[in-house]
């Protein structure tokens, strides 16, 4: 097999996120002179600059078909290992995105000092090399292989800091994403054994005519995958591991799990979803919808008991990804995409706030801390709200309201009318939580108001997020452009 | 003239924005005039936007008078005529459309609330809730103003689900924040009520709205008016049902009326009165925009359940009202019943009803503004509500509020020569005749039903008046320090008593707009 042209250009963001992953570990390890802050921002820049770069060339490329590592196959088009199209871009944008919000977040002075800054570096490279060829794998060999280069950086994060919370979290999220590993190796086994193929196309067209008596056998080996990625993105039942290492771990790594681990997640599972193992009609779309509706509804219940703002926000996500479930077990790879890319923007923001809350505020992990924010850090105050009102999804936060529309429409539109009203109740539900929230941060201040100077980092990020959100909420069709 | 309507929208909300820029430290006065003089403009904007849409053109006969004696054509409104229409994609992915436009049944209503939020703008300038801050106040009625002026505009199913959540939060704000000031669990309680349940109708209708897409492909209120989704069963029928559900919510309609009794009781004088007067027209006016032209048929198949519906709560609201101890919970209460009338007369689906309820609609937004603004007076010269506490003899201590609340609650119940009489009769006159296709014998026992209903509310009025204000002065003294109506009161309260006299003696000037023909 030789590589062709269109195959570097395919891999080439992958590429040179690796590569940059590579530079930010060799610039840490051989820098001993100069300032710590000089060695931190050098290697931001440098990460930011690569993630940039894959920014600019999903740009580019716009519109594009480019299927690369094809193979020609013996019946039927080619097989194609990685498929460079609107799809594979538009989860780029969003992946790259939250990826770039993440390393704003982690600027120097914000990341916690305790933390090495190359190897936090470099295992967010390597966590986004995976996502990006996750997001654009068709054949099941590489969705599991760029799926663990997704995972293992991640705990790692988590275990980045090293006490006995980080350690913790660490293990448990590492235990849980060995298990769904190996229950998802086994059912795609059964796939292969079933269709005699590992490219998802294949698969999918094979499927519909295999002999009756195996279709048992596919529909259980495309339920031990669901279940394996159910496990990864913490959709409910699978999602024990989930609140405990986002509050285990540092708020930047919370916010990198939220943003490129889940989105990597998602994007995996519409990928197989839509293309493979449950093409329209087939049983696995209702295991998925009812795995949104169980997910949405639990997560969103949980999130209101919680007291601690990133506890809510952790169980609040597993209320956002059931929404997002909801379009992706229907095969709306459009609505899937605005979602996510709404979620993205609003969650970098709100774990922004919350970064900055907890840095200036010794155990500040209350919903109580934020009291009076919106008069004592009017700019802060006002952006968070936002923030939750996007993630509501009410005016005038309309980003989240068209997206939360969209999965709806997509929902109606292919008639799982009982899905459409478990999610009329979780808008109801979600609603209670943030409003929670923001109730305490329009209360007037308490006796020590929290304000504080902000870091000019952390100014830049959330105020880049926020004017983000406003400018989706005025043109939300933007989001539904990026995905072609 | 579309220029117009964009701006009764844009200029509150700016001011709005301007208000949050401002400094906290800025003066209640400061904020209340700067809210009076661009609810002042909203108010003047809307009179020339009514001139501009009934005013005699060549050509066009928009006004066609019935006099009593002839005979009106039997059609109710479906197609819209919109006047100031703006119209541009704004989402092409979802099939959205910025769609903006008036006719004769949303003109008044915009009217109305452009009054209410001008006189409670007024008001504010100098008796403002105790909590204070009066700039986030003025700031919140503001945006208040431009959900309710954009959901009675709304010529597109989405951008109306838009609007109609657009007032959710600040109203939650405005009663969180700013409403009584003895009971913070009880008004947190009964703000996240109002906002859940609202929101979850809203969410129902939306998925009413989607199955309305889905079989007819657009959201375009003016396409679906013109060419309606036909049919009484099926999807068309779960659609009415899921919309019907979530503008009831809204109405509210018994038995979906249990957040309003707490909302409106906890909430601050303005705050009850916009609520009253014209957030609880959101709902009314969607069952007229919405319902009928869209789904005629499905809406046929429910008329009798929604008639039977409303026919309960007209008479389980009155019974409340029998019950309460509390001067505003009863007058929430009476807007239950009222709003159960108006429910009655759009499943009349007849021109009498229909008319009638819009009628109602802006009666009810008037008289019951007046009675939250006098209950308002009347608990912040006693700092409660509670009718046991108040006392007996209103008439010895504080005449005037005495007489204004007097005449507040007749209108209220439908004295003929007042507001509130036209509205109920000819709701009640559809109910004898409705609409072609529904069961008739239904819908004259719920009208007599209904009737009755109308005397228990003369019943639980005249109560109040005999409870509050008659009574021997000797044994209830007059507090020192009460006024009786103050300036600001009075400048306040005097359009409404106004248009309450004028609405009741000149009922065509209004129902001349509402013959569809």
């Amino acid at each position: 097999m030789t590589i062709t042209w269109t195959d570097w250009q395919a891999t080439a963001v992958p590429l040179l996120l690796a590569l940059g992953a590579v530079a930010v570990l060799l610039i840490d390890g051989f820098w001993t002179t100069g300032t710590k802050q000089l060695k931190h921002t050098v290697i931001s820049l440098i990460t930011g600059g690569v993630i940039l770069f894959g920014l600019v060339f999903v740009m580019t490329q716009r519109d594009g078909f480019k299927p690369a590592f094809c193979r020609t196959a013996v019946e039927g088009p080619a097989e194609c290992s990685l498929v460079l199209e609107p799809l594979t871009l538009g989860l780029w944008a969003v992946l790259l995105l939250g990826g770039l919000g993440v390393v704003g977040l982690s600027a120097y002075r914000l990341l916690s000092a305790d933390i090495p800054v190359g190897e936090y570096h470099f295992l967010l490279l390597s966590a986004l090399v995976g996502g990006t060829v996750l997001a654009g794998a068709r054949d099941l060999a590489t969705v599991v292989i760029a799926l663990e280069v997704v995972s293992l950086p991640s705990f790692a994060m988590v275990a980045l800091r090293r006490d006995r919370r980080g350690s913790e979290a660490a293990l448990k999220a590492f235990l849980v994403s060995v298990l769904s590993t190996a229950v998802m190796l086994f059912g795609i086994s059964y796939l292969y054994g079933v269709t005699g193929s590992i490219y998802l196309q294949t698969i999918a067209t094979r499927m519909p005519g295999i002999d009756p008596d195996l279709r048992q056998v596919a529909f259980a080996a495309g339920l031990f995958v669901i279940v394996g990625f159910g496990f990864k993105i913490a959709a409910v039942p699978f999602h024990g591991w989930l609140p405990d290492t986002y509050s285990g771990a540092p708020v930047e790594v919370t916010a990198f799990l939220a943003v490129v681990s889940k989105s990597a997640g998602v994007a995996g599972l519409l990928v197989l979803v839509t293309f493979g193992i449950a093409p329209s009609g087939s049983d696995l779309r209702i295991v998925v919808a009812i795995l949104a509706a169980v997910t949405m509804t639990v997560g969103n219940l949980a999130a209101l008991r919680q007291v601690e703002a990133v506890r809510l926000l952790a169980w609040s996500s597993i209320g956002q990804v059931g929404f997002l479930l909801a379009p992706l077990a229907v095969g709306d790879a459009q609505a899937v995409v605005a979602y996510l890319a709404a979620y993205v923007v609003v969650t970098l923001g709100a774990f922004g706030a919350v970064a900055v809350v907890q840095r200036h505020r010794p155990g500040g992990l209350f919903l109580s801390d934020y009291r009076g924010m919106v008069r004592s850090e009017p700019g802060l105050g006002v952006a968070l709200v936002f923030f939750l009102v996007v993630l509501a999804g009410l005016p005038p936060g309309l980003a989240g309201l068209f997206t939360k529309f969209a999965a709806f429409q997509s929902v109606i539109d292919a008639h799982y009318g009982w899905l459409a009203l478990v999610m009329a109740l979780n808008v109801m539900i979600g609603l209670a939580v943030y409003l929670r929230w923001i109730a305490e941060l329009f209360r007037l201040p308490a006796d020590d108001p929290f304000s504080v100077d902000i870091e000019s980092p952390a100014v830049g990020v959330i105020s880049i997020c926020a004017g983000a959100a406003v400018v989706l909420s005025i043109l939300p069709g933007t989001l539904f452009a990026l995905s072609g | 003239m579309s220029v117009l309507l964009i701006a009764l929208m844009a200029v509150p909300a700016l001011a709005a924005a301007i208000l949050w820029a401002l400094p906290a430290g800025t003066g209640d006065r400061v904020a209340a005039i700067v809210g009076s003089v661009v609810s002042g403009l909203v108010l003047v904007g809307s009179a020339v936007l009514w001139w501009d849409l009934v005013r005699p053109r060549a050509g066009s006969a928009v006004l066609v008078g019935y006099g009593l004696g002839d005979e009106a054509p039997r059609t109710l409104p479906g197609r819209i005529y919109a006047h100031a229409e703006t119209d541009v994609s704004w989402i092409s992915a979802l099939d959205v459309r910025f769609h903006l436009g008036i006719d004769t049944i949303s003109m008044p209503l915009i009217a109305l609330t452009a009054l209410l939020v001008f006189l409670c703008c007024l008001y504010s300038l100098r008796i403002t809730p105790r909590a204070g801050r009066t700039r986030s106040l003025i700031a919140l009625l503001l945006i208040i103003e431009v959900g309710v002026i954009g959901t009675f505009s709304a010529l597109d199913l989405v951008l109306f689900f838009l609007f109609f959540e657009v007032v959710l939060i600040p109203m939650w704000l405005v009663i969180d924040i700013w409403g009584d000031e003895h009971d913070r669990v009880g008004r947190r309680r009964a703000a996240t009520t109002f906002v859940l349940m609202t929101v979850l109708g809203s969410a129902v209708m939306l998925l009413g709205f989607l199955l309305v897409h889905r079989q007819a492909g657009t959201f375009d209120l003016e396409v679906l008016g013109a060419n309606p989704v036909a049919g009484g069963h099926g999807i068309a029928l779960i659609a009415a049902i899921l919309i019907a559900v979530g503008l009831a919510v809204k109405m509210p309609l018994w038995p979906l009326h249990i957040w309003l009794p707490d909302a409106h009781a906890k909430a601050p004088t303005v705050g009850s009165v916009l609520l009253a007067g014209v957030l609880l027209k959101l709902g009314s006016y969607g069952m007229i925009r919405i319902l009928l032209p869209v789904l005629p048929d499905a809406t046929a198949t429910i008329a009798p359940y929604l008639a039977g519906f409303s026919t309960v709560a007209i008479i389980a609201g009155s019974l409340a009202c029998l019950a309460q101890t509390d001067l505003k919970r009863l007058i929430a209460y009476s807007s239950v019943g009222h709003m159960g009338f108006i429910g009655l007369g759009i499943a009349t689906m007849s021109p009498e009803g229909l008319a009638g309820a819009l009628y109602a609609n802006i009666a009810h937004g008037i008289i019951t503004g007046l009675l939250f603004f006098l209950a308002g007076a009347i608990k912040d010269r006693h700092d409660t509500s509670d009718l046991r506490a108040i006392g007996r003899a209103l008439y010895a201590r504080l005449p005037r509020i005495g007489g204004l609340l007097t005449f507040a609650c007749l209108a209220s119940l439908g004295l003929p020569g007042l507001a509130g009489f036209w509205g109920e009769m000819l709701i009640l006159l559809g109910a004898y005749h409705p609409g072609d296709s529904l069961p008739r014998t239904t819908f004259v026992v719920l009208m007599v039903i209904a009737g009755l209903g109308a005397v228990l509310t003369a019943a639980y009025f005249l109560q109040l008046i005999r409870r509050l204000c008659q009574g021997d002065p000797v044994e209830h003294p007059a507090t020192a320090f009460a006024v009786d109506v103050s300036r600001i009161e009075l400048i306040t309260w005097t359009p409404l008593v106004v248009l309450t006299v004028l609405l009741g003696l000149w009922p065509f000037t209004l129902l001349d707009y509402w013959t569809f023909s």
